[in-house]
């Protein structure tokens, strides 16, 4: 294997040394690697080091990923732990580097890790947890309340 | 994209909201994601949120099931069009198949889950013959007669099949006339899963025959 080194610099100065099979994995290193075989420091500008750290952490565990069930099983395992780490502020965080730096198994695995976090919540809930304002009129609302005909678990009656 | 923090989860672009809302079930996306803000609402209305639609849950609630298939018409009223595979529970009508199947004529994938006599043969076929381009039909059901020659006759495109009568009716009928239909009518099936399912060689044979495209051939024998 190569032992090419790379090095990527965050938006906040942190210069982190990866082999350069672990730099491909962020694809858009990947593209510019393509571009210009000769460059061997990648300034990523959308990204702090903190989050940086924790996509190469992400890459560096999943550079070779084998077909076999007993490795694909590990590596499930790892990856939930390693969500396990996250507060959902962190999460958006990495969910928005994951797309900048174009990770496309981290992207996959953070919306499913939101996901499951906020199934079953009430929008309300939804709202606290990730501080997202309701603004809705009360006639969208209204609106919207209307459309669910099939409102089972509410005895709403329509509004004029 | 500029280098912001993201406020408040609103703030997020919506490609990655709906990354995220896609991964909901209809049930979540409708009664909560969409009434949480204007961005998710908007996010959540978008055809290419509703091109598959999974909805296959058991209810043994007689009273959710109405409720359900006026929350899957919903649904499928927001795919515009564009649904490509639905699975559907026990809510399942035939009011409610001829409503998608008129809507969705790029239906590649159906399965019904069916244990209450809420479709007919007849609403069945209705329903399947306006789905030409059908690749994947999942049937488990327990009281329907089916017609699987018909059903091949009608979808020609037909790749896989996953059929599941281990309710009452499979016992009524020799099982080896849904072999002979499927060798009859089903040429181009890739995968074929019989549950429940008692073939005799000699129909084994006949399917092998009758679909050379075969890769894969599951059956399920239950143990009297």
């Amino acid at each position: 294997m190569s032992s090419n080194k790379i090095v990527l610099t965050s938006s906040d100065g942190e210069s982190f040394e990866v082999e350069e099979v672990v730099a491909r994995k962020l694809q858009i290193v990947g593209h510019m690697l393509e571009d210009d075989c000769v460059i061997n420091e990648i300034p990523l500008q959308n990204v702090t080091g903190d989050i940086l750290s924790m996509v190469i952490e992400y890459c560096k565990t999943h550079v070779d990923e084998e077909e076999s069930e007993e490795a694909q099983t590990k590596l499930k395992t790892w990856d939930e732990e390693f969500m396990k780490k996250f507060d959902i502020k962190t999460l958006l965080q990495i969910i928005l580097a994951a797309n900048y730096l174009n990770v496309k198994g981290l992207l996959d695995l953070v919306s499913q890790t939101i996901a499951d976090t906020i199934k079953d919540y009430t929008p309300e809930q939804i709202r606290e947890v990730f501080g997202v304002e309701n603004d809705y009129t009360e006639e969208e609302e209204a609106e919207v309340r209307k459309e669910n005909a099939w409102a089972f678990d509410e005895a709403d009656t329509p509004k004029p | 994209m500029k280098d912001e923090e993201p406020r408040n989860w609103a703030d997020l672009p919506s490609e990655l909201t709906s990354l995220i809302l896609i991964r909901l079930s209809v049930a979540d996306i409708l009664d909560n994601a969409q009434k949480v803000c204007r961005p998710w609402r908007r996010v959540c209305k978008e055809p290419s949120m509703w091109r598959k639609i999974d909805m296959r849950s058991l209810i043994r609630d007689r009273g959710m099931l109405d409720p359900l298939a006026i929350m899957c018409r919903h649904a499928v009223d927001r795919s515009e069009g564009g649904l490509v595979k639905i699975h559907l529970g026990n809510f399942v009508n035939d009011d409610l198949l001829d409503y998608i199947a008129d809507r969705s004529r790029n239906l590649r994938s159906l399965g019904l889950g069916m244990c209450f006599p809420r479709v007919t043969r007849p609403g069945l076929m209705n329903a399947i013959t306006k789905l030409p381009l059908l690749e994947t039909l999942e049937v488990s059901h327990s009281c329907l007669n089916l017609s699987l020659e018909d059903i091949g006759h009608a979808c020609p495109q037909l790749k896989t099949l996953k059929l599941n009568s281990s309710g009452g009716f499979w016992n009524s009928r020799n099982d080896d006339d849904y072999a002979l239909e499927i060798a009859k009518s089903m040429p181009e099936l890739r995968h074929l899963h019989l549950y429940a399912n008692n073939l005799s060689d000699t129909r084994l044979n006949a399917i092998l025959d009758g679909c050379p495209h075969l890769e894969r051939l599951i059956t399920d024998v239950l143990q009297a």
